[in-house]
């Protein structure tokens, strides 16, 4: 039998002393037998040596930019609440109430940007910005110019980031290169070194980025983009003229205009040009609207189409929560496609509610209501009231959480079609023409040049039907609510009031709340710098900020 | 070659195993080995003329016979074996008389005079059980008299009576310094820790070695009725052998061979019922509507009891009105049962040692659709070849079904007492209150899931043993055992019939793992004289582990019809796969000399190569040594009549730790989408995900041990006292490190760890009378765990080594240490209290006395992780035929963090209509000095920390053995009736559902189930 001659050959090979070398007849290996090579995963080193790999990374990028919105339910949302425009004022909700005790180091917004910025964002642009450099990368490019385009995207992906943390923290760590070991001796630099870091960024990334997108790309950096954040960023460093000088870049460059005639998807519907800028499917500029500069994309029943917690959360956090809302008859409203999930935790202030549409509560575009939703129908067919509107309400937990006006910016089709995601599918417009105006009224009026400033902030307000501003009353105040009048939800509006300086003192003066305005302190002006951070940072301190 | 040359051999023995089980792998497997068994016949035996020729027999005192006894003449080189019919045949020289010495471990040596006869039939004298027992040890087995290290061996004949359905199950608290965490779910192996946790972050879980292989699967897939015996390795002589991946200790389990010529067909079966030994106290619904008024009147809000129909949400008010309330634990719960069938022939025959098993395990467990079961068989056989061959399998597939998607314990935990869980046609609802959408219907995953679940697994081993007739004593073992493991889990959510968007979805996750082990084992026995021998085992293998897995999804289903067998119809689609593998090699000596049989050294040195590290740091080389003395054999204890025997053990040695993932010395990416544009295609993006680490290398711990076994009294009072300490440098640790790096943190070697322990076991017969019998087992562990160093710095100057905040490690304190605000009571009414605190709020201690609570003020709480004290003891009672046996299992002094205890969760409960603790409250009228009121939100994050300690009557077995006179009347060999309860009272001050796994967070409070059990076990 063969097994028979097998084993007789096995015994062959016994009975011939061969043993030692059937010992190590599995032993002769290789060298390189422990050697490994990822199955399964990419690195760096594999996927940067070629323009394909840059563009992906890049991709990466966009992707993690997109995160600052929808990396939680919660962190985006801080750049609203427990500011001038909007608090936290349903009952249970803690954001931002008490000052003193919501505000600390291991508060979670506080970690949760912190680590967005330097494990994604500047990681990524300081991997592509390395390796592009690096001479042995130079066969790659086709021309330096392939290249600085690169480079460039990945540049202004760093600045914004930069210019986020000395918005939010102040000063922080200045990481330009990439550590291949663990380093705990991070100390922070200045707000000033920070901002100086960002324009020279910026001003590489104003040199390099293309003019345009084609449409199959919309949602990746063009030239305006970093013009736009250097005309602000300049304004932190007190530049104003270069400030002045980058925004002329955006607005000269014939490319963008404000919009004053109807366009888009909605055109033919009720509504008015402003409220066609936040329909859905009219943030990209191949839509027609050419006040749009950087948008993040979103893309419902597409892998990669959303992010973390899915699609655009405006609609969840600015939309009270109407299903708590009962009838005289105790039949509650119904979530629906239009009115999307509200969960009520950004109940805007009186200020932005009705103070800043004081005067002009009728003309203004911008308050119409088409832009503004101030009526609300009772919406369950089983109701006896369904159709009816919602009358006056007077409990706290229903004018603070469960119903309350809020901008229509937010509205849009329910990320893939769930009415109870809280979720929409539409583009947000990171930065817009509209704010391009402000912050060159802002750099106008802070040289004294009030005039100028004026009519900046006039090309807003005449597109909205409301009376121009005089020169004599533009103020820093003055711009600050006009911003919100213009950019309500759209601006990060504590990083703008930290940028300004003047987030504690606008709180005091028109939080909702007395805790709110009672709580805040000076040291509030900036956030502590994580707790984590400084206890992993244990070969050199890291400090805190005054007053944590 | 084997395989292809067995697979055209066919007979009837192959049918039985096709019918039986109607599996291609096993088949292939049954196929194999019969085919070896039946292609392969007898043989021959060499003659020689020149010498004088002496048959025997060599036989227990049953009259069985014993095979691989070692028969030599005494004063030459010359010797052999007994083959399995107990034979042997020796020639001596004619002139005068020879001395045989016939030995064996587990028996008394035995030396024979022989002159002119032809025949010698020698009866061997079993060596008193207790110290004299074999154990196995790593490759081979010893005399337990003769082991120099520590091993315990936990002899599974007693765990019989016990419904144990996993091999860990019976480890619990039976060997001391083994700790047994299981989270009480159907088919999960549970996870095993000697001596304490050493290693920071990467695996503290044992090495498993299966029949002598390296096992990488789960415990869950080894049926424990298979198994002979457990032998746990503690300390570095025992371990070391297994080198790099020993240091958290090695379990060898041991599956069973057939023993006697008789074949032994054995049945092993038993039923029950669980129920749960506690529920988590949540809000019952009377404290529920109690909670939301005083949340209310906290809050500041009107809190009129008379109006409590509009403060709750309208669904919760109409079940309120309408006297609807349910526990949330029992919406998400079932009846918990219990069924495992064993059945099992074994025995020996002239060539062929066999023992083939079959077993089904059906478990249902307590939370809703918390299934398994479990079937296996298992083949092991042994075939003698020639007298100096032989060759066998042991092997063994398990299928482990798992499906179904068990209810969701973080929604049930959060569910509302007034919540509703079905519609009226019977669809489980999305929201138990629909109003608040915070968490969802703790079964509706459950309900419109179908899930299939399934995990595979062959084992097995190919194995030939040589003897070398030429070389006395010499002998020569290959082993290849290839593992191939496969599983995959299914998913389709079906439509839900009370929603208008399409709810379907479905997925495919398909995972292969095949593993290999190749080993030559040389192994050579020597006595000189007769004082020396030794005994050398000489190691050359290499091993391969692989995966790979695939998963497919696809959204938006067209149809609902196909569940999840066509992906195609979905609308978004997505793939990923993974794969992964690695390499190693490694070579082992080792040397066991005795002297006198009474001073014993075994010398083990290991070398192990390993791909997972990185480039420079591939290889690392483990030695150890130790020494034994059976000081019961000196003349002068042998005068102390009270003492049996007594050995002391000494050993020092190095054991590393590999227990980490592939790849993660290297700069890793990974990968991301977006879509660019209005309606345009998905793009890829890449990004860093992971920091190279060019210095990663192994782990190493030094362990010293010394070990006292005794045996007093003839056999009354025996045990072990074992003391160690161990220090554990370069542990591979998973750091957090600074973010500005770009990583959360990084996977590196730093500092020294040190465990100090004492293990204490102590078996005893207090009474033993004809009738009555008591005995009793105690174990007892201690170990302490403390952090020696971590980076070497001193970046504040102080004279000491920098601590590790961000990690939580402390020099001089556990590994697992809490550091945090320290509690100080509740502010109460008239108290002066701070700025943003009010009567109801937590006090914290002002440690540095700044008068502000802040970083600054956090102090060392305490440390958990693992217990102070491990307890366990087994009372036996046994009377005539019936025996009653009781185990109480405790672990004392530990802590952990409990955040549950947390009153207020922002943002959800207690304000809405949602569930959590009762743990009590502080409110204006109940001023608890201990627990916040309900709008108390925690704003430092502070923990809360409780004590693990527990007591529980762990396994109560009570057994009848029926006589032999009624085993003579239904010609049966055995047959037992047992009833069993497991986990019957549990003594513990802990919140959650068990204080052993120490499940923290909703989604961990698998309840521990209270299980009785009838059993019976029948031999032919």
């Amino acid at each position: 039998m063969k097994s028979l001659r097998i084993f007789l050959n096995f015994k062959t090979l016994i009975s011939g002393c061969k043993i030692l070398a059937l010992v190590f007849l599995f032993g002769s290996c290789k060298k390189n037998l422990l050697d490994e090579k990822p199955l399964g995963s990419l690195s760096s080193d594999i996927v940067l040596t070629n323009n394909a790999g840059f563009q992906n990374s890049l991709v990466g990028l966009s992707q993690s930019a997109r995160e600052e919105m929808t990396m939680d339910d919660q962190t985006y949302i801080m750049n609203f609440i427990g500011t001038d425009e909007v608090s936290a004022a349903g009952v249970e909700f803690t954001f931002y109430k008490d000052y003193n005790t919501y505000l600390n180091p291991t508060t979670r917004e506080v970690n949760n940007i912190w680590n967005w910025a330097y494990t994604k964002m500047i990681l990524e642009a300081n991997t592509i910005i390395v390796y592009a450099n690096k001479p042995e990368s130079k066969s790659i490019w086709a021309t330096d110019a392939e290249r600085n385009a690169v480079i460039a995207e990945a540049r202004f992906y760093r600045a914004y980031t930069y210019n986020l943390l000395a918005n939010t923290y102040g000063g922080v760590p200045l990481v330009d290169t990439l550590y291949s070991g663990p380093k705990s001796d991070f100390v922070r630099s200045t707000r000033k070194q920070i901002y100086e870091f960002a324009a020279a960024d910026l001003q590489f990334a104003s040199k390099w980025l293309p003019p345009t997108m084609a449409k199959s790309k919309e949602g990746r950096i063009v030239k305006a983009a970093a013009d736009h954040l250097l005309s602000e960023v300049y304004i932190s460093l007190g530049e104003y003229d270069s400030s002045i000088e980058s925004a002329n870049r955006v607005i000269n460059s014939g490319l963008y205009h404000i919009m004053t005639t109807r366009f888009g998807s909605q055109k033919d519907q009720p509504g008015d040009v402003f409220s066609d800028l936040f329909r859905d499917g009219n943030q990209n500029r191949s839509s027609g609207n050419m006040e749009s500069i950087y948008v993040w994309q979103f893309e419902p029943f597409t892998v990669g189409g959303g992010g973390s917690q899915g699609g655009n959360t405006q609609v969840r956090q600015w939309g009270p929560f109407l299903t708590k809302v009962l009838a005289p008859d105790g039949k509650a409203m119904l979530v629906s496609d239009s009115l999307g999930r509200g969960t009520g935790p950004c109940r805007g202030t009186n200020y932005l509610l009705y103070g800043i549409w004081a005067g002009n509560f009728n003309t203004d575009m911008r308050n119409s209501i088409y832009n503004m939703r101030r009526t609300f129908y009772y919406n369950n067919p089983a109701s006896t009231y369904f159709g009816q509107q919602v009358g006056i309400r007077s409990s706290q937990e229903d004018t603070m959480r469960n119903i309350y006006p809020y901008p229509r910016k937010v509205e849009g089709k329910p990320w893939n079609n769930i009415n109870t995601s809280g979720r929409t599918a539409k583009d947000v417009m990171v930065f817009r023409l509209a704010e391009t105006y402000l912050l060159r009224a802002e750099a106008y009026f802070r040289k004294g040049m009030l005039q100028n400033a004026a009519d900046d902030i006039n090309v807003l307000r005449n597109r909205a039907g409301a009376t121009p501003v005089l020169p004599a009353d533009v103020t820093l105040d003055y711009i600050l609510d006009e911003r919100a009048r213009e950019l309500i939800t759209e601006e990060p509006r504590r990083r703008t009031l930290t940028r300004m300086g003047n987030l504690v003192e606008r709180v005091r003066k028109y939080n909702l709340l007395e805790i709110t305005r009672t709580t805040i302190q000076d040291k509030h002006e900036f956030f502590p710098i994580p707790q984590t951070a400084i206890d992993a940072n244990f070969s050199a301190k890291l400090e805190q900020n005054t007053g944590y | 070659m084997i395989l292809t040359a067995g697979y055209q051999t066919k007979n009837g023995t192959v049918i039985l195993g096709t019918k039986t089980w109607k599996l291609n792998k096993l088949k292939f497997a049954f196929l194999l080995f019969f085919s070896i068994l039946v292609s392969i016949n007898g043989y021959t035996q060499k003659v020689a003329s020149h010498f004088h020729e002496i048959k025997g027999k060599v036989t227990n005192k049953k009259g069985e016979p014993l095979s691989n006894v070692s028969v030599s003449i005494v004063g030459t080189k010359k010797g052999t074996l007994t083959n399995n019919e107990g034979h042997f045949t020796i020639f001596i020289s004619d002139d005068g008389s020879s001395m045989l010495e016939i030995s064996m471990i587990g028996f008394q040596t035995k030396v024979v005079e022989v002159s002119n006869q032809t025949e010698v039939n020698v009866t061997m004298e079993e060596a008193i059980a207790g110290l004299d027992e074999v154990v196995v040890i790593g490759y081979g087995t010893q005399s337990k008299r003769n082991v120099t290290g520590s091993v315990s061996k936990v002899d599974m004949a007693k765990k019989e009576n016990l419904p144990n359905t996993n091999v860990s199950e019976a480890l619990r608290g039976s060997v001391a310094g083994v700790q047994v965490i299981d989270d009480g779910r159907p088919g999960q192996g549970g996870s095993i820790l000697i001596r304490g946790p050493r290693s920071l972050s990467a695996s503290n879980d044992p090495l498993i070695v299966l029949d002598g292989i390296i096992f990488n699967g789960s415990l869950a897939d080894i049926n424990p009725n298979d198994i002979q015996s457990l032998e746990v390795l503690k300390d570095a002589s025992a371990a070391a052998i297994y080198g790099s991946r020993a240091a958290n200790g090695v379990i060898l389990v041991t599956s069973k061979k057939g023993t006697t010529e008789k074949p032994n067909i054995r049945v092993n079966a038993f039923n029950g019922v669980s129920d749960w030994v506690d529920k988590v106290n949540l809000f019952s619904p009377e404290r529920y509507i109690q909670s939301k008024l005083d949340w209310r009147a906290q809050s500041g809000l009107e809190a009129d009891p008379s109006k409590i129909l509009t403060y709750l949400n309208k669904s919760e008010a109409d079940n309120y009105t309408n006297g609807i309330s349910h526990n949330p634990w029992d919406m998400a719960s079932q009846q918990g049962k219990i069924g495992s069938y064993d059945l099992s022939i074994s025995g020996r025959s002239k060539y062929t040692n066999y023992y083939i098993s079959g077993e089904l395990v059906d478990e249902n467990g307590l939370i809703f659709n918390d299934n398994q079961k479990r079937t296996s068989v298992r083949v092991n056989i042994d075939n003698q070849i020639k007298d100096w061959l032989s060759v066998g399998i042991n092997s063994t597939f398990a299928h482990r079904d798992l499906s179904g998607v068990s209810a969701d314990l973080n929604n049930a935990y959060t569910n509302s007492p007034y919540g509703t869980w079905y519609y009226p046609d019977g669809e489980p609802t999305q929201f138990v209150v629909p109003e608040d959408q915070a968490y969802g219907n703790s079964v509706r995953s459950a309900i419109l899931t179908n899930n299939e679940e399934i995990h595979d697994n062959l084992f097995s081993n190919f194995y030939a043993k040589i003897t070398f007739p030429s070389i006395n004593g010499l002998g020569f073992r290959v082993n290849y055992s290839p593992n191939y493991r496969w599983s995959h889990n299914y998913n389709f959510f079906r439509q839900d019939k009370h929603l208008t968007n399409n709810t379907t979805s479905a997925q495919k996750f398909d995972q292969k793992n095949f593993d290999w082990t190749l080993e030559n084992i040389l192994t050579y026995s020597k006595q000189f004289g007769k004082d020396h021998a030794i005994d050398f085992t000489l190691l050359y293998g290499r091993n391969h582990y692989g995966f790979e897995s695939t998963t497919s999804t696809a959204d938006q289903l067209s149809s609902d019809a196909l569940g999840f067998n066509n992906l195609g119809l979905g609308s978004v689609l997505s793939n990923s796969s993974t794969a992964a593998a690695s390499e190693g090699i490694s070579s082992m000596f080792r040397i066991n000399y005795r002297f006198k049989e009474k001073y014993l050294l075994t010398l083990t040195a290991r070398r192990d190569g390993s791909s997972v590290f990185a480039v420079n740091q591939k290889y690392a080389t483990f030695p150890s040594g130790s020494l034994a003395w059976i000081v019961s054999d000196e003349p002068f204890i042998k005068k102390i009549s009270f003492i049996h025997m007594l050995k002391l053990r000494l050993s020092y040695g190095t054991v590393g730790n590999q227990a980490i993932n592939p790849y993660q010395s290297l700069s890793l990416s990974s990968t991301t989408q977006y879509v660019y544009g209005d309606g345009g295609p998905t793009t890829l993006g890449v990004y860093p995900s992971s920091m190279a680490n060019q210095d990663l290398k192994w782990e190493t711990t030094k362990i010293a041990n010394a070990g006292i076994d005794f045996d007093l009294f003839k056999g009354r009072l025996g045990g072990t006292l074992e003391v160690y300490n161990t220090n554990t440098s370069n542990l591979l640790v998973m750091r957090s490190i600074p973010v500005m790096t770009g990583y959360n943190s990084i996977f590196t070697n730093i500092g020294l760890v040190n465990n100090k322990g004492i293990e204490i076991t102590l078996n005893s017969i207090n009474i033993q009378k004809e009738k009555f019998e008591w005995s009793t087992n105690f174990v007892f562990s201690n170990n302490k765990n403390e952090i020696v160093h971590l980076y070497h710095t001193d970046a504040n100057g102080d004279g000491k080594e920098d601590n590790d905040l961000a990690n939580n490690w402390f020099i001089g304190h556990p590994i697992t240490t809490y550091y945090d605000y320290v509690f100080d009571g509740i502010y109460q009414v008239g108290d002066q209290i701070p700025a943003g605190s009010k009567p109801g709020f937590v006090r914290f201690k002002d440690l540095n006395g700044d008068g502000k609570i802040d970083a600054n003020d956090r102090a060392i709480i305490g440390s958990g992780g693992q217990p102070k004290y491990r307890i366990g003891i087994t009372n036996i009672f046994r009377y005539g035929n019936i025996s009653l046996s009781i185990f109480v299992n405790a672990m004392e002094n530990w802590l952990s963090n409990f955040p549950l205890l947390n009153t207020a969760v922002s943002p959800n409960a207690p304000g809405r209509g949602l569930n959590q603790l009762d743990a009590g409250y502080w409110t204006s009228e109940n001023k608890s000095a201990t627990r916040p009121s309900l709008v108390y939100n925690n704003p430092l994050s502070a923990g809360w920390y409780v004590s693990r300690d527990f007591v529980r009557i762990q396994d109560v077995s009570l057994s009848y053995q029926f006589s032999k006179k009624t085993l003579d009347k239904f010609k049966m060999s055995n047959l037992r009736v047992f009833m069993s309860g497991k986990n019957l009272f549990n003594f513990t001050k802990w919140p959650g559902s068990d204080p052993e796994s120490g499940g923290i967070s909703p989604s961990n409070l698998y309840p521990m189930a209270r299980t009785i059990t009838l059993g019976v076990n029948v031999g032919f």
